[in-house]
């Protein structure tokens, strides 16, 4: 028997050798095979694991199951911790709620308190867009508000959150309103943390360009920019939008008014400000009729070329109350119809 | 009785196979999805070993490669370089399985031990040479301690449950040869 066992192992060792190189060289393939071709072998291994997986769900479910119990069971025993845990988050929530509470409260008084009008006598009223023409040389809308309603010519226009134009022409019933974005209107603006003036001049693109700028380098996008009450076009303050640069380098202004969407406009009553439109009269004295008088002599002016009666010859101040509007704001209109008669 | 014995054997390659399986499908299991802090030890791998040194009939080459790329193939690893890389590291045991028997466990364990720590730098070594990401280095290195220090363990349940001993003096295989 013992000679039998040698016999055997002389042919054994070989063949065993054969097939353990044949495996070690496989194996080794099939690593550099997945490191040349990985997504085939990752193929055919997802493939062996959509094989294998599913059909052992019968093992994984209630495996699955029993450790699921046992967690239960651990929480189960954990329950007194966690009752504390909630009692104590409760607490916590109740000091949160209260915080909430307060912080609603004084929220609401600030809301309150902000809902500052930017002027006591800038009242609205909102009109129904009715047509748009929206040519490539003319970028205006028309509203269903008109001298009726009393509108007047040169009025700011805003949609619900930023100013969209001004009141170019006004009829019965219907009134024209020129959008900033349109090639003849100017509008001056001031950019909000620097303090800038500017121009924003519409040109038929949907942003306008910023003009006149005095120092663009302190002006940086994202600005905001708001309506200036310069030449008394504008009441001071609306949003206008805020600073982009275009792709061509100019500073321009991305509209915050949705020009897309222009169904309702507001039209805003603006009263134009007091203006000081004669050096002296402020400073001199002035008699009980409200008539100024020379300093040196006490005595009303007397104009060379006038009779030296006081009263109607003399410059009178505005009276306030009755103010009238402003030469720009009058003449605005027209400049815009010539506009169009250009074109 | 060599019948018998044969049929042992086949037993026994069916119930490693059988472990290696459900080693395999617990790591599956969505049992925690959040991964632990500590990497768990591989058990398959002491496993093998130790019943390698014990019987080597009972696991020829050819079982051990393909538990071993199974395991590669679900464990999302590299398919091939680690079973060869046991591959190599039973059949070094395999031939020592003689001179191991005299051992006791704390030099058996040691043996064990460096032979692990081999595989761990060829299988790293074999992924730097082709440049495959590896995982990190930190947690192998974990698990291979952790896999180092449950080898007695393992060796105890294989002899102690599944009664895989050391063969005894005057013990004979199925063909009625000493072993």
């Amino acid at each position: 028997m013992p000679s039998d066992r040698s016999t055997e192992a002389e042919f054994v060792r070989p063949v065993r050798r054969l097939v353990l190189g044949v495996m070690a060289v496989v194996l080794l393939m099939l690593f550099l095979l997945w490191r040349i071709d990985s997504p085939r072998i990752e193929r055919f291994r997802s493939a062996v694991v959509d094989t294998v997986i599913p059909n052992m769900d019968w093992a994984m479910a209630p495996v699955t199951r029993v450790a699921r119990m046992f967690e239960d069971f651990r929480s189960y025993a954990r329950i007194y911790e966690q009752n504390q845990e909630l009692r104590r988050e409760l607490q916590q929530m109740r000091a949160w709620r209260e915080a909430a509470l307060q912080l609603e409260q004084r929220n609401a008084q600030l809301l309150d308190m902000s809902r500052v009008r930017l002027d006591p006598q800038l009242t609205h009223m909102t009109g129904i867009v009715m047509a748009d023409s929206g040519s490539p040389y003319r970028q205006s809308v028309l509203i269903n508000v008109g001298g009726r309603d009393g509108i007047v010519d040169g009025w700011a226009v805003m949609d619900g959150l930023g100013l969209a134009g001004r009141i170019a022409g006004v009829g019965d019933r219907s009134s024209r309103v020129i959008l900033l974005t349109d090639s003849n209107s100017r509008v001056p603006v001031q950019v909000q943390p620097s303090g800038q003036r500017a121009l924003l001049s519409g040109d038929n693109s949907p942003v306008p360009v910023l003009e006149f700028v005095e120092s663009a380098d302190a002006l940086r996008p994202g600005d905001r920019v708001v309506s200036a009450s310069d030449g008394g076009v504008f009441p001071p303050g609306l949003l206008v939008g805020e600073v982009v640069q275009g792709s061509d380098g100019r500073l321009r202004v991305r509209l915050a008014a949705d020009y897309g969407r222009l169904d309702f406009l507001r039209v805003l009553r603006s009263r134009p400000a007091e203006r000081i439109e004669q050096s002296g009269t402020l400073l001199r004295p002035l008699d009980a009729a409200g008539t100024p008088l020379d300093p040196a002599t006490d005595q009303p002016f007397a104009a060379p070329d006038l009779t030296p009666a006081p009263g109607p010859t003399v410059p009178a101040v505005p009276t306030p109350g009755t103010p009238s509007l402003p030469d720009e704001v009058t003449s605005a209109p027209a400049v815009d119809t010539a506009g169009a008669a250009n074109e | 009785m060599n019948e018998q014995l044969r049929f042992e054997t086949l037993a026994y390659l069916g119930l490693f196979l059988l472990i290696a399986a459900l080693t395999i499908l617990a790591r599956l299991l969505p049992l925690s999805v959040a991964a632990d802090a500590w990497p768990r030890p591989d058990v398959l791998l002491p496993l093998t070993m130790a019943w390698v040194l014990r019987r080597p009939v009972h696991l020829p080459a050819i079982a051990i490669v393909l538990a071993f790329l199974a395991e590669d193939l679900f464990m999302m690893r590299p398919p091939g370089l680690w079973a060869l890389v046991v591959l190599f590291g039973t059949e070094f045991l395999r031939r020592r399985h003689s001179v191991v028997r005299e051992m006791n466990l704390l030099l058996e364990w040691a043996l064990v031990a460096a032979v692990m720590v081999a595989m761990f730098v060829a299988y790293r070594l074999g992924l730097v040479i082709v440049m495959t990401p590896r995982p990190p280095l930190d947690l192998s290195l974990l698990t291979l301690v952790f896999t180092m220090i449950i080898y007695p363990v393992v060796v105890l349940v294989l002899q102690g449950l599944l009664r895989v001993r050391k063969p005894a003096t005057g013990e004979v295989d199925e063909l009625g040869r000493k072993i």
